[in-house]
């Protein structure tokens, strides 16, 4: 929980100055971005855990004291991070061109345009799948069991093993999900009607 | 006060403007006519570099602006002394009738948050929409968004005022508000470079007509000139066109 918590934060922060850089096509950042979502969409996010927690401490020895805590926290936000930033890029894309030259019209910057206009406006196109991919990296976090990390996913199947209970176990483990992301898809119900209120 | 010397746009091989020279005087009403496609938005747009000119040297006042060395300092300077009103309004979506005034004066301008909303506050009473202050553009009807367009560009306090066929996207209910309030301003003498297609208001308030065809001014003079005694055969034509 607590990995996803810190994890989506990380992963938005990552993801808007991706889809921006994206978006404005920045010479080499953008280049450097789209190689960066592609590896990070392209391969499965066990593989890159075990590369980043496992693999690469081999080459970078100073990596060796990594625990698999924040081993796992970054891997779901560099993950989750390429996602979010595609989608943010479409939302942003989304988001009329006349606001934009409405806004350097009265002699803003781009970044001002972007920051004080756009980017709201992209927010709340946002919303909806940034949820979903929240969501999902609430579920990943299960995967950080296999790098070691004691969360609910270890704990159960140790339970499990000693008390050969493995239907009760898992099946409460499946509910405990389930119960979280249900508390945060009613999150989303008030956030989206927060946003839509406005105008 | 405002000249525009050798502009030009090429869209790739497309030659939308052709070395226009124009020159507009404080305080004057201009009003651009014209076929469509003939690249009178074109020409506003450049004027702010919503569109990089091919060429062109933009002075303003002391601000003198080349197309080909122009800064990114310079483009903003520029901006700040032309303000644009959008066919479609344009106003920021995310930001309620007050808010859209203020933005600027406080983003651009640096102004105070209570400064600017005073000057705002002002300005709609002026225009009759105090009342909506806290509207977003999306509650508005399309003449009451276009005249908060106005209102965000009058309170720039720039120059200039271009005017993108202000009135081409509205019901024909709402023009008459919309024209009422830039007679207002040609009334204080605001400068003002208007494209539309309401010759009769052309005809009425401007105190310089220019007639475009082709990337081109054709002719340029008084409305009486142009209207009621154009020389070139094309501006004679377009006039018959749009008369009959």
């Amino acid at each position: 929980m607590q990995m996803a918590l810190i994890g989506v934060v990380f992963a938005l922060i990552l993801a808007i100055g991706l889809a921006v850089v994206r978006t404005f096509k920045v010479p080499v950042l953008n280049q450097l971005a789209m190689l960066f979502i592609s590896f990070f969409r392209g391969t499965p996010l066990l593989v890159q855990l075990f590369l980043l927690y496992y693999g690469l401490p081999r080459v970078f020895p100073i990596l060796i004291n990594m625990d698999a805590f924040t081993a796992s926290v970054i891997g779901l936000t560099l993950h989750f991070a390429a996602y979010k930033a595609e989608s943010i890029r479409a939302a942003i894309m989304a988001v009329d061109k006349s606001q934009m030259e409405a806004a350097l019209s009265t002699g803003m910057t781009s970044s001002q345009a972007m920051r004080r206009i756009i980017l709201p406006q992209a927010a709340r196109i946002a919303t909806p799948s940034l949820m979903n991919y929240f969501i999902d990296m609430i579920k990943s976090t299960s995967l950080a069991f296999t790098l070691g990390v004691t969360e609910i996913m270890a704990k159960t199947q140790m339970e499990a093993s000693s008390s050969f209970y493995f239907f009760e176990s898992y099946l409460a483990v499946a509910l405990i999900y389930w119960g979280v992301v249900l508390i945060f898809t009613q999150l989303q119900v008030h956030l989206e009607r927060y946003l839509n209120k406005a105008y | 006060m405002i000249k525009v010397a050798n502009l030009s746009k090429h869209f790739g091989d497309n030659v939308v403007l052709r070395q226009i020279d124009l020159d507009i005087k404080e305080g004057e009403t201009t009003v651009i006519i014209g076929p469509s496609g003939t690249g009178k938005s074109t020409l506003l747009r450049c004027l702010n570099f919503l569109e990089h000119p091919t060429s062109a040297t933009i002075t303003i006042d002391d601000l003198v602006v080349d197309a080909n060395s122009a800064t990114k300092k310079q483009i903003t300077a520029l901006r700040k002394k032309t303000a644009f009103v959008f066919q479609n309004y344009a106003l920021f979506a995310n930001k309620t009738a007050l808010e859209n005034i203020t933005e600027g004066l406080i983003t651009v301008r640096g102004k105070s948050a209570v400064i600017a909303k005073q000057e705002a506050q002002a300005i709609l009473k002026s225009i009759g929409l105090a009342d909506k202050q806290d509207y977003y553009p999306s509650a508005l009807s399309g003449g009451q968004q276009q005249r908060i367009g106005i209102a965000r560009a009058m309170a720039a306090q720039s120059k200039v005022i271009l005017f993108d066929e202000p009135t081409s996207a509205l019901d024909p209910e709402w023009v008459g508000e919309v024209l009422g309030l830039m007679r207002q301003l040609a009334k204080q003498k605001q400068t003002m470079l208007i494209v539309t297609h309401e010759m009769q208001f052309a005809k009425e308030i401007a105190d310089r007509v220019i007639f475009m065809d082709q990337g081109q001014i054709i002719e340029q003079g008084s409305a009486d000139m142009i209207f009621n005694n154009p020389q070139d055969p094309r501006t004679r034509t377009f006039l018959q066109r749009v008369n009959q």
